[in-house]
């Protein structure tokens, strides 16, 4: 009992330190992205600001909405504090509640919130980012399920502090390459950034994840953003700790994976929606030979 | 006596509705409810001592001459599943049946009563006989339920579709039946255990078994009954249909894999799970595109018996490879999702009613913002949605959570490249499922109870009446209890499967699950503390009066936004059409008149419909053929007597030759 009250403390520990360094490595994106393209750039503690500023700012409701819009938030914004406290390899030991499914179903319960909250402010706007995120959902999805297949063969649990890389095993293996290369991609869609959707732009022709929080402004905004920012580092984390075959400490894997993202997105355009079945199905073929490999 | 033959009795006094007088419908109705809540009551107290006391292989034993009543551990499940939803739906059906007043009423309850105690009947037969009498009067009732609004035409096709399907499926069955009863040289399911059907005709036993069980519950490709079938029923009775009779079908096929045919052969596992598989997620994207609430149900009702499929053909092809201890998780799986399906379905089916009860209407097309007018309907409802998508805290994981992980055992056994592919292949189908799921019950509940009102039909909604909401409200109870706290009942399900010989997943940390180095744990309860301490600081610091202090139009570019501009569920689901176009073939028309100005104005129909697709490829061809070769028949019926007396003749004389040549 008291292993495992220490555990869920190390956890919340874990969760709260994630949170603290997420608007950084928003920050650090961003510095990235705007360097290459030849620009000075915000400061990368700007995410701090703005978040602090959104918080201050009054919130403004349109009479169409209920309960679901001012709840989506919140609930949003705790799925991303569970999966952080649920992500391996900062302070949480063999016990964890992680399971890898369930991280999935954590995340997916911030979407399913989102979502809903999109078409209650009963504009065209909403629901338009509501259908496409359900559609990218759709075809993000298998990829994931393979991208946890995988590890839980080579490791024998899908508990996910159990699924960590092992680099002895798999060093450089063609598995551990593919699956690694594929989990990336996965990563982009799974945290609407380019080449899927574009965090940037306000033009309601592209974009997916700021339509649904069009209509939120104050508090209610800033929690959105900063689980969004939440959501990347876990990702990068999960990223680093289970699929990265190369063994350097995880808070670099966690920065150079933010630096990536920033090469990645100044390289690529945003794609057509309807591309992006094609480029999923990429992931999905990348985790096919992997697991064939395996 | 045994309570479950007292139970019985109690559904048979209940169908006295039939012959109650006219003049006091309203007490028939209210005796009828009562007399089945007190029943399915019994029903699942009584299973519920059978789970929990003994694993003794019959706990009921009786016999008439041929006919005889028995019951072990696995009608035990379904029993119990019968039991509760039972009870919950009648005490539904207390307040919703009043809105049949008039419309033989009398006759609704008695059939309901008939219905349940048909299905209690199935699932404690003790012979083929028995079996295939009580499964006929399940049939023939529920045919009659459905037909209950008989004044519709659509209604009135729907049913007799269903007759005529569930006829075949029965037809598959008697033969399956008949195949191991004659090997057997006996209809007592015990004698039938021990039967010597020869590899062959074990076969055929199989496919027949497989194909009527498959049939009643709904997988694809003999689904098409089912989503014309359960709208058109009232609302309770789809209820029913969805939540039980299904799974009625999971407990016939359970008892031919485990008890006559065994499952030793590879395919016949495979068969069950890529069947199921393919069910899962063409049904829930079938789903996805409707806009009749109950149409989405059902569809995902042919989902969620996919799913269960596909878990128990993964027990099997476990099984058959030799690791019947790894087998346990997939058919504790099965059975936990079909409980838990039984549960969710049956509240939004409810749901469903209660929103046709307050609009008139089925088409989420015409609402909007329901959320407002019924707000603890909405509640429910959400609770309801929640749980098919299988969202952490509702019973709608744990079994999904026992799928995955039934098919990660799969998995970790599957050492050649074949079966690495087949495992590739069942894990995109999963994800895929669960994702669509997903989107398709926000759709229905974002279009429905969210946004504004689309049409005035939404306008005289109101509050549902005490009992209806009681009935929603029980179910989301015990969804959610069972989300949080799954060790009670994956116990209760895993000992019908394992005897209570071996380690039991569910503990109170949650549900754990390992076996030859394997291991996973998912333990709810610990997420929901740590979610809940979150919360309530994430709420306080949150919600403040000074939070919540201006109110604005929605931002519409500059105009103001009429209700007519929400997203459409139709086109709520475009992307999604358009990504799987290839299998949903959608048709479209567009027509508008040339006359008037050609970009401006301009009048336009636009008709999209998406036909199912085994119904066009499948069953319209066969259809054609039937009618072609009796066409064709038709030349040899020429309807005057001496031909068919001169028919006669001749059929008299090859009988007459072959006897003499044989």
């Amino acid at each position: 009992m008291e292993y495992i009250v220490t555990s869920i403390g190390l956890s919340l520990v874990q969760g709260f330190v994630l949170l603290l360094i997420a608007p950084l490595v928003a920050g650090i994106i961003n510095k990235v992205k705007a360097r290459l393209q030849k620009r000075q750039g915000a400061s990368i503690f700007q995410e701090y600001f703005d978040i602090c500023k959104w918080w201050k700012k009054a919130t403004i409701l349109t009479p169409y909405t209920g309960v679901i819009f001012v709840l989506a938030p919140v609930v949003y914004f705790m799925t991303s504090f569970m999966a952080a406290t649920m992500v391996p390899g900062f302070l949480t030991g063999q016990f964890s509640m992680g399971d890898a499914f369930i991280f999935v179903y954590i995340l997916a319960l911030g979407r399913f919130f989102m979502t809903l909250s999109s078409m209650d402010a009963a504009t065209s706007f909403g629901g338009m980012g509501g259908s496409r995120e359900i559609y990218i959902s759709v075809l993000v999805e298998p990829a994931v399920m393979l991208a946890i297949l995988i590890n839980s063969i080579r490791y024998h649990s899908t508990t996910l502090s159990a699924m960590v890389i092992d680099y002895n095993e798999a060093f450089f293996t063609v598995s551990a390459v593919l699956a690694c290369v594929a989990f990336f991609l996965v990563m982009l869609a799974e945290n609407s950034r380019l080449p899927v959707d574009n965090p940037d732009t306000h033009l309601e022709l592209t974009m997916i994840h700021e339509c649904m929080t069009l209509e939120y402004s104050g508090k209610l905004l800033s929690l959105i953003h900063l689980g969004s920012y939440l959501k990347i580092v876990v990702f990068l984390a999960l990223f680093g700790a289970l699929y990265v075959p190369v063994e350097i400490p995880l808070a670099l894997k966690v920065l150079l994976g933010a630096v990536l993202i920033g090469i990645v997105e100044t390289l690529n355009n945003k794609m057509r929606l309807f591309k992006v079945r094609v480029y999923l199905g990429a992931a999905i073929v990348l985790l096919l030979l992997a697991i064939i490999a395996e | 006596m045994d309570f479950m033959v007292l139970s019985l009795l109690v559904y048979l006094l209940g169908a006295v509705t039939f012959i109650w007088p006219k003049k006091a419908e309203l007490v028939a109705h209210y005796f009828g409810m009562l007399c089945s809540i007190a029943a399915s009551g019994l029903v699942a107290f009584s299973s519920l001592s059978y789970l929990l006391s003994s694993d003794s292989v019959w706990l009921i034993d009786m016999a008439w001459g041929q006919y005889t009543l028995q019951a072990d551990g696995w009608s035990g499940a379904f029993l119990l599943i019968t039991g509760v939803a039972g009870v919950i739906i009648s005490i539904y059906a207390i307040d919703y049946g009043k809105g049949y007043l008039g419309s033989r009423i009398r006759a609704l309850g008695g059939l309901w009563n008939l219905f349940l105690m048909s299905i209690v009947l199935v699932l404690i037969a003790g012979d083929a006989f028995t079996f295939i009498i009580a499964w006929e009067i399940m049939a023939l009732v529920s045919f009659l339920l459905v037909n209950h609004e008989s004044e519709k035409k659509k209604t009135v096709s729907a049913a007799y579709q269903y007759m005529v399907m569930t006829h075949i499926g029965t037809a598959a069955i008697m033969v399956a039946f008949y195949l191991v009863a004659s090997a057997a040289e006996s209809f007592s399911f015990i004698d039938m255990a021990n039967n010597n059907l020869s590899g062959y005709m074990k076969n055929v036993a199989f496919l027949f078994a497989f194909g009527g069980f498959a049939l009643k519950s709904g997988l694809m490709p003999l689904h098409i009954w089912l989503p014309n079938a359960h709208p058109a029923a009232p609302s309770h009775v789809s209820a029913l249909m969805s939540g039980v009779m299904l799974k009625v079908a999971l407990y016939g096929f359970g008892r031919f894999a485990f008890q006559f045919i065994g499952m030793d052969v590879f395919w016949y596992g495979l068969i069950v799970m890529v069947v199921g598989l393919i069910s899962a997620f063409l049904g829930v994207l079938y789903a996805t595109m409707e806009v009749d609430m109950k149409r989405i149900l059902a569809y995902s009702s042919v989902e969620n018996m996919g799913i269960i499929f596909s878990a128990f053909g993964c027990g099997m092809v476990l099984y058959s490879m030799k690791f019947p201890m790894l087998s346990v998780v997939a058919f504790t799986a099965a059975l936990v999702h079909a409980a838990s399906h039984s549960l969710m379905k049956g509240l939004l089916f409810m749901s469903a009613g209660c929103v046709m009860h307050a609009t008139g209407s089925k088409n989420i097309e015409h609402m909007g913002g329901l959320a407002r007018k019924m707000p603890y309907t909405a509640l429910f409802t959400l609770i309801g949605s929640m749980a098919l998508s299988s969202m952490p805290f509702t019973s709608g994981l744990v079994g999904e959570w026992l799928t995955l992980q039934s098919f990660i055992t799969f998995a970790q056994q599957a050492g050649s490249p074949e079966l690495r592919l087949l495992v590739v292949f069942a894990f995109i189908m999963l994800g895929l499922t669960g994702a669509t799921a997903l989107g398709c019950f926000v759709r229905m509940y974002g279009i429905a109870f969210l946004g504004r009102a689309r049409t005035s039909i939404v306008e005289k909604a109101h509050e549902m009446p005490f009992f209806m909401l009681a009935g929603l409200a029980l179910e989301a109870v015990l969804i959610v209890f069972v989300g949080v706290m799954p060790d009670f009942l994956v116990n209760l399900m895993q000992r019908v499967v394992s005897g209570s010989g071996i380690i039991l997943m569910g503990n109170p940390l949650g549900i754990m699950w390992g076996g030859s180095g394997y291991y996973a744990l998912y333990s709810p309860a610990l997420i929901f503390i740590v979610f809940a301490f979150i919360g309530v600081f994430m709420v306080a610091a949150v919600y403040r009066s000074s939070t919540f202090q201006a109110k604005e139009v929605t931002w519409n570019c500059g105009t103001v936004p009429t209700s007519r501009q929400q997203y459409s569920a139709t086109g709520f689901s475009k992307p999604l059409r358009r990504a799987f176009d290839g299998i949903l073939n959608p048709r479209r028309r567009t027509t508008y008149l040339r006359k008037e100005h050609a970009y401006f104005g301009r009048k336009l129909h636009y008709e999209l419909s998406i036909p199912d697709l085994f119904n066009d490829k499948l069953y319209k061809p066969l259809q054609q053929m039937l009618i072609n070769s009796s066409s064709s028949f038709h030349r040899i019926q020429e309807g005057s007597v001496s031909i068919y007396i001169g028919y006669t003749m001749v059929a008299m004389i090859v009988v007459l030759i072959w006897g003499v040549l044989l």
